[in-house]
């Protein structure tokens, strides 16, 4: 077993006294053990989604973030593991906006920190909540770009980068595994900070098409999903649908996950709901908007709002239902297609009834 | 028919931030009035820029205002969509010349916090969202340029973290502590341009906006302001036709520049 040199200054500011709990995320040995024990064959890996939480997310697993925030994020997927009552997760992600509402039901208990939040929709006033009432533990703050250099280096296959991110900042004094040295191929005074390598141990990742193998293909930004999918212990692919491989072979138009990395793969459509999916649905902003604006304010808030959108739905048609159905997906589709230049956009308006306290139209679309 | 309308602070903060931006710059382009003033920029005065966001959208073509930098209007028709990691090292290898931050809090050597307000990181007063990509861009883009609206609050003497260096501790700390670019060349805000002075890179007025005295930004200011020499200039107001794009082209729905009430 790897022992490991953590930041000492960082886990005394984060008080860790346990540091085996931090021990996963950099341990390279088990993460090549566990991509070794894989069966490796091409074979069909299709399951149902409550099946693929059930199987490979266990309690306590740092599990990722993955799309950007609210962009091809496998939300239905966060929604399932909420609904199976998962405990104890660590939530790791660039961004890693999603784990915030997960920490009230007991499923996230440990953040790794990139950004949290939804921009200008308004600040997540829930994680400033359960951070103060000890409801999550902070073991490593980030930014995006030192993350990402994380997940890439597990990706390039390396046991680390230098960076000249994070230098001289206080996000060093709170990172148990990064550190300042001198760059060695410089003689001269040449600050650099030592990013290792990243192995979470479970990612869901979401994607336009993949095939029965697991050969998973984006459209849109992969932000750092071909990255994390390199790193992670434990791949699970949902996709807007499942095609032949033959497909994945001449349609190129996208980046492509290979199947290796891939434990299951699930038939999701809809699985980005409600965020966008590029190429298939924008986001309901109403949604996000009442997210960010009314639940965040008050425990009993956020769990009316889930109650209503998680545990009342029993998979993402029912949530689809509430935003509208039908109109809402022709809106949703009309919308990211037209924002794309894929369909015409002359005369085509983006506006929008945006939710407020003070006026809640229910309308999502 | 717009233009019957004052002209409110968040439209100024898009016009004197746009006017920051050059032609042919390559532009890193985050959230919010950032997005409005790149966008104002490439419709006005410097309409061959290349905008680059955090996503990995690079050079998208012409569209409406993005809701998100993960807004499919970042990447419309992108010749390329990086991934994270590459976005960020495009600033690192010397291919942007100019970015633009928001913050929660700013010190007088442009340090900025968007982490936490509160002197206990674990039981802060707010937490808030954390560093994103400001500590990236701050720490690899060879010209920054800070955005926010100014209060003492907002411009303390102490920051409660550093999520980003600008000039550190001032001199030459920025370099001695291994960040790469000039770090940030300006500060702009409802009160005025600041700039940061040559040798001790502390913040320094360069101009004030119409109806405000430096009395009135040092009272808004929790440290001292350095004064430039002689009369300080007021901050050019758009004119009326720049002011009609903003309004008709850039955010027709005011997503960004509208102030409820105004």
């Amino acid at each position: 077993m790897a022992t490991f040199a953590y930041n000492k200054e960082a886990l005394a500011n984060l008080k860790i006294e346990d540091t085996s709990l931090l021990d996963r995320l950099v341990d390279f040995n088990s993460a090549r053990a566990a991509h070794l024990k894989k069966d490796h064959s091409q074979r069909d890996k299709r399951m149902s989604l409550s099946e693929a939480i059930a199987t490979y997310v266990q309690d306590g697993d740092i599990c990722t973030d993955t799309g950007f925030a609210y962009v091809r994020t496998p939300l239905q997927s966060y929604f399932e593991i909420m609904r199976q009552g998962k405990k104890g997760l660590q939530f790791i992600g660039s961004p890693n906006t999603n784990q915030s509402y997960m920490i009230n039901f007991g499923v996230c208990a440990y953040s790794h920190n990139s950004y949290i939040g939804a921009e200008m929709r308004g600040s997540d006033r829930n994680y400033s909540r359960q951070l103060k009432a000890g409801k999550v533990k902070i073991l490593s703050e980030w930014s995006h770009g030192a993350m990402a250099q994380g997940f890439k280096a597990a990706q390039l296959g390396s046991p680390g980068v230098f960076s000249k991110q994070l230098l001289a900042s206080d996000i060093i004094r709170y990172n148990p595994y990064v550190k300042v040295m001198q760059n060695p191929m410089r003689d001269d005074p040449d600050p650099v900070v030592f990013i290792p390598a990243l192995y979470p141990d479970v990612t869901i990742i979401h994607v336009h098409a993949c095939d029965k193998n697991g050969n998973a293909r984006i459209y849109g930004p992969a932000v750092n999903d071909i990255a994390i999918a390199a790193a992670a212990r434990k791949v699970i692919i949902t996709a807007e649908e499942i095609v032949p491989e033959i497909d994945i072979r001449y349609n190129n138009k996208g980046v492509v996950i290979p199947f290796v990395y891939v434990d299951a793969v699930v038939e999701l459509p809809f699985g980005a709901v409600p965020g966008n999916m590029p190429g298939c649905y924008y986001w309901s902003r109403q949604w996000w908007e009442k997210a960010m604006r009314y639940a965040t304010l008050t425990d009993e808030n956020m769990a009316e709002f889930m109650r209503n959108w998680v545990f009342d739905c029993r998979d993402q048609y029912d949530f689809v239902e509430k935003l509208g159905g039908a109109r809402w997906v022709a809106k949703a589709r009309r919308l990211t297609k037209t924002t794309e230049y894929d369909n015409e956009d002359e005369g085509y308006d983006y506006s929008y009834q945006p939710y407020t306290l003070n006026k809640d139209t229910d309308i999502y679309y | 028919m717009s233009n019957e309308k004052p002209i409110n602070p968040l439209e100024m903060l898009a016009y004197v931030l746009a006017m920051q931006i050059k032609d042919h710059q390559i532009v890193y382009v985050g959230t919010g009035l950032p997005m409005v003033a790149a966008i104002l920029a490439k419709k006005t005065h410097a309409p061959h820029i290349t905008m680059v966001y955090e996503s990995g959208g690079q050079n998208p073509i012409e569209g409406d205002m993005p809701w998100s930098v993960g807004d499919p209007f970042t990447w419309r028709k992108s010749p390329l969509i990086q991934e994270m990691a590459y976005s960020f090292a495009q600033a690192y290898n010397g291919y942007v010349d100019i970015g633009f931050l928001g913050f929660a809090q700013v010190d007088m050597y442009g340090n900025i916090n968007t982490h936490l307000i509160g002197d206990d990181f674990l039981n802060p007063k707010t937490r808030l969202t954390g560093s994103g990509g400001n500590n990236d861009l701050s720490s690899l883009t060879e010209n920054m340029v800070l955005v926010g609206l100014h209060t003492p609050d907002k411009f303390p003497a102490r920051l409660d973290f550093i999520t980003s260096v600008g000039h550190l501790t001032g001199g030459n700390s920025r370099q001695e502590a291994g960040l790469l670019g000039n770090g940030p060349v300006a500060v702009v805000t409802n009160a005025g341009v600041f700039d940061f002075e040559a040798t001790s890179k502390r913040m320094r007025v360069q101009s004030l906006q119409p109806g405000v005295n430096f009395e009135l930004a040092q009272l808004c200011t929790g440290f001292e302001l350095l004064k430039p020499e002689g009369e300080i200039p007021v901050t050019p107001s758009p004119p009326p036709d720049i002011l009609e794009i903003l309004r008709t082209q850039v955010d027709p729905h005011g997503v960004f520049t509208s102030i409820p009430g105004m």
